[in-house]
Protein backbone atom coordinates (compact mmCIF):
# COMPACT_ATOMS: atom_id res chain seq x y z
CA UNK A 1 0.00 0.00 0.00
CA UNK A 2 2.83 2.30 0.75
CA UNK A 3 4.85 1.51 -2.59
CA UNK A 4 1.45 2.72 -4.55
CA UNK A 5 1.49 5.90 -2.39
CA UNK A 6 5.04 6.09 -2.67
CA UNK A 7 4.74 5.51 -6.81
CA UNK A 8 1.94 8.07 -7.18
CA UNK A 9 3.33 10.87 -5.16
CA UNK A 10 6.81 10.15 -7.34
CA UNK A 11 4.65 9.90 -10.69
CA UNK A 12 3.00 13.18 -9.87
CA UNK A 13 5.89 15.05 -9.15
CA UNK A 14 8.07 13.68 -12.16
CA UNK A 15 4.79 14.90 -14.04
CA UNK A 16 5.27 18.11 -12.61
CA UNK A 17 9.00 18.69 -13.41
CA UNK A 18 8.90 17.02 -16.40
CA UNK A 19 5.56 19.53 -17.32
CA UNK A 20 8.06 22.23 -16.75
CA UNK A 21 11.15 21.26 -18.66
CA UNK A 22 8.39 20.35 -21.41
CA UNK A 23 7.58 23.84 -21.60
CA UNK A 24 11.22 25.48 -21.33
CA UNK A 25 12.06 23.52 -24.26
CA UNK A 26 9.22 24.19 -26.59
CA UNK A 27 9.28 27.52 -26.00
CA UNK A 28 13.19 27.68 -26.43
CA UNK A 29 13.00 25.38 -29.72
CA UNK A 30 9.78 27.28 -30.91
CA UNK A 31 11.53 30.57 -30.38
CA UNK A 32 14.65 29.09 -32.40
CA UNK A 33 12.04 27.98 -35.21
CA UNK A 34 10.28 30.91 -35.31
CA UNK A 35 13.44 32.95 -35.49
CA UNK A 36 14.79 30.41 -38.52
CA UNK A 37 11.48 30.42 -40.95
CA UNK A 38 11.23 34.54 -40.22
CA UNK A 39 14.65 34.94 -41.50
CA UNK A 40 13.75 33.00 -44.52
CA UNK A 41 10.95 35.02 -44.93
CA UNK A 42 13.16 38.25 -44.99
CA UNK A 43 15.53 37.20 -47.07
CA UNK A 44 13.21 35.85 -49.42
CA UNK A 45 11.49 39.48 -49.44
CA UNK A 46 14.20 41.56 -49.51
CA UNK A 47 16.07 39.64 -52.36
CA UNK A 48 12.59 39.22 -54.36
CA UNK A 49 12.64 43.46 -54.16
CA UNK A 50 16.35 43.47 -55.78
CA UNK A 51 16.03 41.31 -58.27
CA UNK A 52 12.11 42.60 -59.44
CA UNK A 53 14.49 46.29 -59.82
CA UNK A 54 16.96 44.25 -61.97
CA UNK A 55 16.39 44.33 -65.64
CA UNK A 56 18.06 41.37 -66.33
CA UNK A 57 15.20 38.98 -66.81
CA UNK A 58 16.03 35.59 -68.14
CA UNK A 59 18.23 34.95 -65.09
CA UNK A 60 16.40 36.37 -62.28
CA UNK A 61 12.72 34.80 -63.63
CA UNK A 62 14.59 31.75 -62.73
CA UNK A 63 15.68 33.15 -59.20
CA UNK A 64 12.48 34.58 -58.74
CA UNK A 65 10.81 31.32 -58.95
CA UNK A 66 13.11 29.97 -56.37
CA UNK A 67 12.55 32.73 -53.90
CA UNK A 68 8.49 32.38 -54.16
CA UNK A 69 8.78 28.60 -53.43
CA UNK A 70 10.36 29.77 -50.59
CA UNK A 71 8.40 32.03 -49.81
CA UNK A 72 5.30 29.81 -50.25
CA UNK A 73 6.99 27.62 -47.80
CA UNK A 74 7.00 29.72 -45.08
CA UNK A 75 3.22 30.87 -45.90
CA UNK A 76 2.45 27.29 -45.59
CA UNK A 77 3.80 26.19 -42.63
CA UNK A 78 1.63 25.47 -39.88
CA UNK A 79 3.03 27.68 -37.16
CA UNK A 80 -0.03 27.10 -34.73
CA UNK A 81 0.07 23.62 -34.22
CA UNK A 82 3.76 21.95 -32.87
CA UNK A 83 2.18 18.49 -33.16
CA UNK A 84 2.26 18.66 -36.82
CA UNK A 85 3.30 15.25 -37.93
CA UNK A 86 5.89 16.61 -41.23
CA UNK A 87 7.25 19.34 -39.42
CA UNK A 88 10.85 18.12 -39.32
CA UNK A 89 10.70 17.10 -42.53
CA UNK A 90 8.94 20.81 -44.06
CA UNK A 91 11.80 22.77 -42.23
CA UNK A 92 14.61 20.97 -44.08
CA UNK A 93 12.83 21.38 -47.33
CA UNK A 94 12.94 24.90 -46.52
CA UNK A 95 16.58 24.85 -45.74
CA UNK A 96 16.95 23.08 -48.65
CA UNK A 97 15.22 25.44 -50.58
CA UNK A 98 17.32 27.97 -48.75
CA UNK A 99 20.96 26.46 -49.88
CA UNK A 100 19.44 26.54 -53.07
CA UNK A 101 18.75 29.96 -53.63
CA UNK A 102 21.92 30.89 -52.05
CA UNK A 103 24.18 29.41 -54.82
CA UNK A 104 21.81 30.96 -57.03
CA UNK A 105 22.29 34.01 -55.87
CA UNK A 106 25.74 33.19 -55.16
CA UNK A 107 25.92 34.80 -51.43
CA UNK A 108 27.18 33.35 -48.22
CA UNK A 109 24.58 33.93 -45.62
CA UNK A 110 24.93 34.15 -41.64
CA UNK A 111 22.60 34.79 -39.42
CA UNK A 112 23.61 35.44 -35.56
CA UNK A 113 20.36 34.84 -33.37
CA UNK A 114 20.40 37.27 -30.25
CA UNK A 115 19.91 33.98 -28.30
CA UNK A 116 22.69 31.98 -27.25
CA UNK A 117 22.06 29.26 -30.10
CA UNK A 118 23.64 30.50 -32.57
CA UNK A 119 22.60 29.76 -36.50
CA UNK A 120 25.32 29.21 -39.26
CA UNK A 121 24.92 28.69 -42.71
CA UNK B 1 33.18 -22.58 -69.24
CA UNK B 2 34.51 -21.43 -66.48
CA UNK B 3 36.03 -17.50 -66.25
CA UNK B 4 38.83 -16.31 -64.61
CA UNK B 5 39.74 -12.62 -63.69
CA UNK B 6 43.19 -12.92 -65.50
CA UNK B 7 46.04 -9.91 -64.09
CA UNK B 8 46.80 -7.60 -66.79
CA UNK B 9 48.70 -5.08 -65.55
CA UNK B 10 49.74 -2.73 -62.45
CA UNK B 11 50.97 0.74 -62.42
CA UNK B 12 51.40 3.37 -59.20
CA UNK B 13 49.07 6.20 -59.68
CA UNK B 14 48.95 8.23 -56.81
CA UNK B 15 52.60 8.09 -55.14
CA UNK B 16 52.67 7.83 -51.10
CA UNK B 17 48.90 8.50 -50.67
CA UNK B 18 45.64 6.54 -51.73
CA UNK B 19 44.16 5.85 -55.27
CA UNK B 20 40.12 6.35 -54.52
CA UNK B 21 38.61 6.06 -57.46
CA UNK B 22 39.17 5.48 -61.38
CA UNK B 23 36.12 5.93 -63.72
CA UNK B 24 36.96 5.35 -67.61
CA UNK B 25 35.53 7.85 -70.38
CA UNK B 26 32.62 6.69 -72.34
CA UNK B 27 34.66 5.64 -75.24
CA UNK B 28 36.88 3.75 -73.13
CA UNK B 29 39.99 4.87 -74.17
CA UNK B 30 40.72 6.88 -71.18
CA UNK B 31 41.01 6.42 -67.42
CA UNK B 32 40.98 9.05 -65.01
CA UNK B 33 42.34 8.35 -61.06
CA UNK B 34 42.01 10.45 -58.26
CA UNK B 35 43.42 10.25 -54.92
CA UNK B 36 44.97 11.69 -51.35
CA UNK B 37 47.49 13.32 -52.93
CA UNK B 38 44.76 16.27 -54.03
CA UNK B 39 45.53 15.38 -57.86
CA UNK B 40 43.59 13.90 -60.75
CA UNK B 41 45.28 11.87 -63.36
CA UNK B 42 44.28 11.07 -66.71
CA UNK B 43 45.84 7.72 -68.33
CA UNK B 44 45.96 6.06 -71.91
CA UNK B 45 47.20 2.87 -73.31
CA UNK B 46 50.19 2.73 -74.89
CA UNK B 47 51.09 -0.86 -76.16
CA UNK B 48 51.42 -2.55 -73.25
CA UNK B 49 51.66 0.30 -70.55
CA UNK B 50 49.23 2.79 -69.45
CA UNK B 51 50.50 6.94 -69.67
CA UNK B 52 49.78 9.12 -67.40
CA UNK B 53 48.36 11.71 -69.96
CA UNK B 54 47.77 14.58 -67.79
CA UNK B 55 47.80 15.59 -64.42
CA UNK B 56 45.45 17.60 -63.01
CA UNK B 57 46.61 19.59 -59.67
CA UNK B 58 45.93 23.08 -58.28
CA UNK B 59 41.72 22.23 -58.22
CA UNK B 60 41.29 20.68 -55.17
CA UNK B 61 43.20 21.41 -51.76
CA UNK B 62 42.49 18.53 -50.44
CA UNK B 63 41.72 14.50 -50.97
CA UNK B 64 39.97 13.88 -54.10
CA UNK B 65 37.61 11.43 -53.77
CA UNK B 66 35.80 11.07 -57.12
CA UNK B 67 35.58 11.51 -60.77
CA UNK B 68 32.92 11.63 -63.40
CA UNK B 69 33.22 11.56 -67.04
CA UNK B 70 30.58 13.65 -69.05
CA UNK B 71 29.03 11.53 -71.74
CA UNK B 72 30.26 13.15 -74.46
CA UNK B 73 34.25 12.72 -72.71
CA UNK B 74 34.51 16.59 -73.03
CA UNK B 75 34.25 17.82 -69.45
CA UNK B 76 35.26 15.57 -66.09
CA UNK B 77 33.66 16.65 -62.50
CA UNK B 78 36.23 16.12 -59.61
CA UNK B 79 34.67 16.11 -56.17
CA UNK B 80 36.83 16.70 -53.03
CA UNK B 81 37.34 16.73 -49.26
CA UNK B 82 37.85 20.68 -49.56
CA UNK B 83 33.51 20.99 -50.09
CA UNK B 84 34.20 21.47 -53.95
CA UNK B 85 33.11 19.94 -57.47
CA UNK B 86 35.34 21.02 -59.98
CA UNK B 87 34.62 20.91 -63.42
CA UNK B 88 37.43 20.48 -66.00
CA UNK B 89 36.87 20.83 -70.06
CA UNK B 90 39.01 18.58 -72.53
CA UNK B 91 41.58 20.98 -74.82
CA UNK B 92 43.91 19.47 -77.53
CA UNK B 93 47.00 19.64 -74.96
CA UNK B 94 45.10 18.94 -71.94
CA UNK B 95 42.48 19.92 -69.91
CA UNK B 96 41.75 22.99 -68.09
CA UNK B 97 39.68 23.93 -64.93
CA UNK B 98 36.52 25.54 -66.19
CA UNK B 99 34.62 26.38 -62.68
CA UNK B 100 34.39 25.27 -59.43
CA UNK B 101 31.16 24.91 -57.62
CA UNK B 102 30.18 25.19 -54.15
CA UNK B 103 28.05 24.81 -51.54
CA UNK B 104 28.15 21.38 -49.54
CA UNK B 105 29.43 22.33 -46.19
CA UNK B 106 31.87 19.65 -45.98
CA UNK B 107 33.52 16.59 -47.53
CA UNK B 108 31.82 15.64 -50.71
CA UNK B 109 31.79 11.92 -51.35
CA UNK B 110 29.94 11.33 -54.86
CA UNK B 111 29.62 13.42 -58.16
CA UNK B 112 27.46 11.32 -61.37
CA UNK B 113 26.95 12.68 -64.80
CA UNK B 114 23.54 12.41 -66.05
CA UNK B 115 23.41 10.77 -69.37
CA UNK B 116 21.67 13.47 -70.91
CA UNK B 117 24.48 15.00 -70.24
CA UNK B 118 23.10 18.43 -68.84
CA UNK B 119 22.85 16.96 -65.10
CA UNK B 120 25.38 16.29 -62.55
CA UNK B 121 24.50 15.41 -58.73
CA UNK B 122 26.85 15.19 -56.31
CA UNK B 123 26.59 14.42 -52.28
CA UNK B 124 28.24 14.93 -48.94
CA UNK B 125 29.29 14.26 -45.36
CA UNK B 126 26.88 16.99 -44.81
CA UNK B 127 23.79 14.13 -45.63
CA UNK B 128 22.79 16.20 -48.83
CA UNK B 129 22.47 15.84 -52.20
CA UNK B 130 22.74 18.57 -54.88
CA UNK B 131 21.35 18.48 -58.62
CA UNK B 132 22.99 21.19 -60.97
CA UNK B 133 22.18 21.86 -64.54
CA UNK B 134 24.20 22.75 -67.10
CA UNK B 135 23.67 25.20 -70.03
CA UNK B 136 25.09 25.51 -73.78
CA UNK B 137 27.25 28.65 -72.30
CA UNK B 138 28.68 26.10 -69.61
CA UNK B 139 26.82 28.11 -66.53
CA UNK B 140 26.35 26.15 -63.62
CA UNK B 141 23.81 26.29 -61.90
CA UNK B 142 22.20 24.59 -59.05
CA UNK B 143 18.25 23.13 -58.99
CA UNK B 144 17.64 21.38 -56.26
CA UNK B 145 19.06 20.60 -52.58
CA UNK B 146 17.79 16.89 -51.32
CA UNK B 147 18.31 16.57 -47.69
CA UNK B 148 16.32 13.30 -47.69
CA UNK B 149 19.39 11.18 -46.05
CA UNK B 150 20.05 11.24 -42.34
CA UNK B 151 23.74 11.08 -42.09
CA UNK B 152 26.67 11.32 -44.67
CA UNK B 153 25.84 10.49 -48.09
CA UNK B 154 28.68 8.04 -49.38
CA UNK B 155 27.17 7.61 -53.48
CA UNK B 156 25.17 9.20 -56.05
CA UNK B 157 24.60 7.53 -59.36
CA UNK B 158 22.23 8.36 -62.25
CA UNK B 159 20.19 5.56 -63.82
CA UNK B 160 20.61 4.96 -67.41
CA UNK B 161 17.80 6.67 -68.74
CA UNK B 162 18.42 9.64 -66.60
CA UNK B 163 15.32 10.08 -64.65
CA UNK B 164 16.30 8.61 -61.44
CA UNK B 165 18.87 9.27 -59.24
CA UNK B 166 19.93 7.23 -56.70
CA UNK B 167 21.97 7.50 -53.60
CA UNK B 168 23.40 5.43 -50.92
CA UNK B 169 24.03 6.55 -47.47
CA UNK B 170 25.80 6.45 -43.63
CA UNK B 171 22.02 5.65 -42.80
CA UNK B 172 21.95 2.60 -44.05
CA UNK B 173 19.18 3.30 -47.03
CA UNK B 174 19.33 3.88 -50.63
CA UNK B 175 17.18 6.83 -51.73
CA UNK B 176 15.82 7.48 -54.94
CA UNK B 177 14.72 10.62 -56.32
CA UNK B 178 12.75 11.75 -59.24
CA UNK B 179 11.88 15.19 -60.93
CA UNK B 180 8.12 16.39 -60.37
CA UNK B 181 7.12 20.09 -61.46
CA UNK B 182 11.01 21.89 -61.66
CA UNK B 183 12.17 20.15 -58.70
CA UNK B 184 13.92 17.23 -57.26
CA UNK B 185 11.85 14.69 -54.49
CA UNK B 186 12.42 11.44 -52.88
CA UNK B 187 10.32 8.99 -54.33
CA UNK B 188 11.41 6.12 -52.92
CA UNK B 189 13.85 4.57 -49.46
CA UNK B 190 15.36 1.14 -49.56
CA UNK B 191 15.81 -0.32 -46.78
CA UNK B 192 17.55 -3.60 -45.85
CA UNK B 193 21.46 -2.87 -45.54
CA UNK B 194 22.05 -3.79 -41.51
CA UNK B 195 24.90 -0.88 -42.13
CA UNK B 196 26.12 2.22 -44.24
CA UNK B 197 25.57 1.57 -48.58
CA UNK B 198 29.05 2.73 -49.82
CA UNK B 199 28.09 2.18 -53.81
CA UNK B 200 25.41 1.74 -56.35
CA UNK B 201 25.19 0.11 -59.34
CA UNK B 202 22.43 0.03 -61.89
CA UNK B 203 22.22 -3.08 -65.00
CA UNK B 204 21.78 -1.81 -68.56
CA UNK B 205 17.95 -1.91 -68.80
CA UNK B 206 18.17 0.31 -65.21
CA UNK B 207 15.74 -2.44 -64.27
CA UNK B 208 17.74 -3.60 -61.87
CA UNK B 209 20.20 -1.74 -58.67
CA UNK B 210 22.81 -3.74 -57.08
CA UNK B 211 24.05 -2.31 -53.24
CA UNK B 212 27.47 -2.96 -51.51
CA UNK B 213 27.38 -2.08 -48.11
CA UNK B 214 29.72 -2.02 -44.59
CA UNK B 215 27.62 -4.64 -43.58
CA UNK B 216 29.38 -7.09 -45.86
CA UNK B 217 26.51 -8.06 -48.22
CA UNK B 218 25.51 -7.40 -51.84
CA UNK B 219 21.70 -6.58 -52.66
CA UNK B 220 20.28 -6.69 -55.64
CA UNK B 221 16.59 -4.89 -55.92
CA UNK B 222 14.16 -5.28 -58.62
CA UNK B 223 11.88 -2.74 -59.93
CA UNK B 224 8.39 -3.44 -60.22
CA UNK B 225 5.41 -1.28 -61.93
CA UNK B 226 2.35 -0.40 -60.91
CA UNK B 227 -0.33 -3.69 -61.43
CA UNK B 228 2.70 -6.17 -61.48
CA UNK B 229 1.89 -9.88 -61.46
CA UNK B 230 3.97 -10.52 -58.48
CA UNK B 231 1.56 -8.47 -56.30
CA UNK B 232 4.22 -6.36 -55.28
CA UNK B 233 2.47 -3.06 -53.50
CA UNK B 234 3.15 -0.07 -55.59
CA UNK B 235 1.97 3.65 -54.78
CA UNK B 236 0.71 5.70 -58.54
CA UNK B 237 2.67 5.44 -60.65
CA UNK B 238 5.77 5.12 -59.35
CA UNK B 239 8.48 1.86 -59.36
CA UNK B 240 8.71 -0.29 -56.53
CA UNK B 241 12.10 -1.73 -55.64
CA UNK B 242 12.14 -5.01 -54.15
CA UNK B 243 15.24 -6.61 -53.07
CA UNK B 244 15.10 -9.89 -55.00
CA UNK B 245 18.54 -11.17 -53.13
CA UNK B 246 20.91 -11.00 -51.04
CA UNK B 247 25.02 -12.52 -51.33
CA UNK B 248 26.50 -12.99 -48.38
CA UNK B 249 29.22 -14.96 -46.86
CA UNK B 250 31.52 -13.76 -49.73
CA UNK B 251 33.35 -10.45 -48.36
CA UNK B 252 35.34 -11.04 -45.17
CA UNK B 253 35.27 -7.03 -44.79
CA UNK B 254 33.10 -4.00 -46.10
CA UNK B 255 32.60 -3.72 -49.67
CA UNK B 256 33.27 -0.03 -50.89
CA UNK B 257 32.34 -0.26 -54.43
CA UNK B 258 30.37 -2.47 -56.92
CA UNK B 259 30.25 -1.82 -60.96
CA UNK B 260 27.50 -3.95 -63.02
CA UNK B 261 29.04 -4.54 -66.33
CA UNK B 262 26.69 -3.21 -69.46
CA UNK B 263 27.82 -5.29 -71.74
CA UNK B 264 28.32 -8.66 -69.98
CA UNK B 265 25.97 -8.21 -66.95
CA UNK B 266 29.12 -9.24 -64.70
CA UNK B 267 29.03 -7.96 -61.28
CA UNK B 268 32.37 -6.72 -59.79
CA UNK B 269 32.92 -5.86 -56.11
CA UNK B 270 36.09 -3.72 -54.01
CA UNK B 271 36.31 -5.13 -50.87
CA UNK B 272 38.08 -4.14 -47.39
CA UNK B 273 40.08 -7.26 -47.34
CA UNK B 274 42.03 -6.11 -50.53
CA UNK B 275 39.82 -9.10 -52.62
CA UNK B 276 38.38 -8.31 -55.83
CA UNK B 277 35.29 -10.57 -56.83
CA UNK B 278 33.24 -10.81 -59.98
CA UNK B 279 29.47 -12.32 -59.56
CA UNK B 280 26.95 -13.40 -62.27
CA UNK B 281 23.60 -14.58 -62.54
CA UNK B 282 23.04 -18.47 -62.92
CA UNK B 283 21.63 -19.11 -66.26
CA UNK B 284 18.06 -19.87 -65.98
CA UNK B 285 17.45 -18.65 -62.46
CA UNK B 286 13.82 -16.95 -61.71
CA UNK B 287 14.26 -13.18 -62.22
CA UNK B 288 11.99 -12.49 -59.04
CA UNK B 289 14.30 -14.56 -56.85
CA UNK B 290 17.52 -14.76 -59.16
CA UNK B 291 20.60 -16.33 -58.09
CA UNK B 292 24.03 -15.14 -58.20
CA UNK B 293 27.39 -16.95 -58.28
CA UNK B 294 30.87 -16.15 -57.54
CA UNK B 295 33.10 -16.72 -60.87
CA UNK B 296 36.36 -15.41 -60.13
CA UNK B 297 37.98 -14.32 -56.89
CA UNK B 298 41.29 -12.56 -56.58
CA UNK B 299 42.18 -12.54 -52.65
CA UNK B 300 45.39 -10.42 -52.90
CA UNK B 301 43.98 -8.09 -55.80
CA UNK B 302 46.22 -5.10 -53.73
CA UNK B 303 48.00 -4.53 -51.03
CA UNK B 304 45.57 -2.79 -48.95
CA UNK B 305 42.05 -1.78 -49.38
CA UNK B 306 40.10 -2.04 -52.88
CA UNK B 307 38.34 1.80 -53.21
CA UNK B 308 37.02 0.90 -56.74
CA UNK B 309 36.14 -0.99 -59.42
CA UNK B 310 35.29 0.13 -63.31
CA UNK B 311 34.05 -2.12 -65.99
CA UNK B 312 35.31 -0.70 -69.40
CA UNK B 313 32.60 0.56 -70.90
CA UNK B 314 33.54 -0.67 -74.61
CA UNK B 315 35.56 -3.51 -74.31
CA UNK B 316 33.96 -6.59 -72.50
CA UNK B 317 35.78 -7.68 -69.57
CA UNK B 318 38.12 -5.00 -69.12
CA UNK B 319 38.25 -3.97 -65.55
CA UNK B 320 40.20 -1.49 -63.37
CA UNK B 321 40.53 -1.51 -59.87
CA UNK B 322 42.44 1.13 -57.27
CA UNK B 323 43.36 1.46 -53.86
CA UNK B 324 44.77 2.24 -50.44
CA UNK B 325 47.78 1.51 -51.57
CA UNK B 326 48.04 3.79 -54.46
CA UNK B 327 48.05 1.31 -57.48
CA UNK B 328 46.15 0.81 -60.19
CA UNK B 329 45.49 -2.42 -61.65
CA UNK B 330 44.12 -3.77 -64.85
CA UNK B 331 42.13 -6.99 -65.09
CA UNK B 332 40.76 -9.00 -67.86
CA UNK B 333 37.78 -11.16 -66.93
CA UNK B 334 37.57 -14.02 -69.49
CA UNK B 335 37.09 -17.48 -70.20
CA UNK B 336 39.40 -20.05 -68.91
CA UNK B 337 40.95 -22.15 -72.00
Amino acid sequence: RFRGKGYQEGFTEGGHLGETEGRRYGLANGAKIGSEVSFYKGFAFTWKCLLQKNQDAQKNSKRLKVLNTLLEMVQRFPYEDPTYDKLQEDLEKMRAKFKQICSLLNVQPACQNATAAGMSF
Amino acid sequence: MRRRLAFELRFQAHPDSRAWNVAWSSSGTLLASCGGDRAVRIWAREGASWQCKCLLEDGHQRTVRKVSWSPCGNYLASVSFDATTCIWRKKEDGFELLTTLEGHENEVKSVAWAPSGSLLATCSRDKSVWVWEVDEEDDYECVSVLNAHTQDVKHVIWHPNGELLASGSYDNSIKLYKEEDDDWVCVSTLEGHESTVWSIAFDKTGERLVSCSDDKTVKIWKAYRPGNEQGVVCSGSDLSWKCVCTLSGFHTRPIYDISWCHMTDAIATACGDDAVRIFEEDPGSDPHQPTFSLTAHIPKAHTQDVNCVAWNPKQAGLLASCSDDGDITIWRYEFED
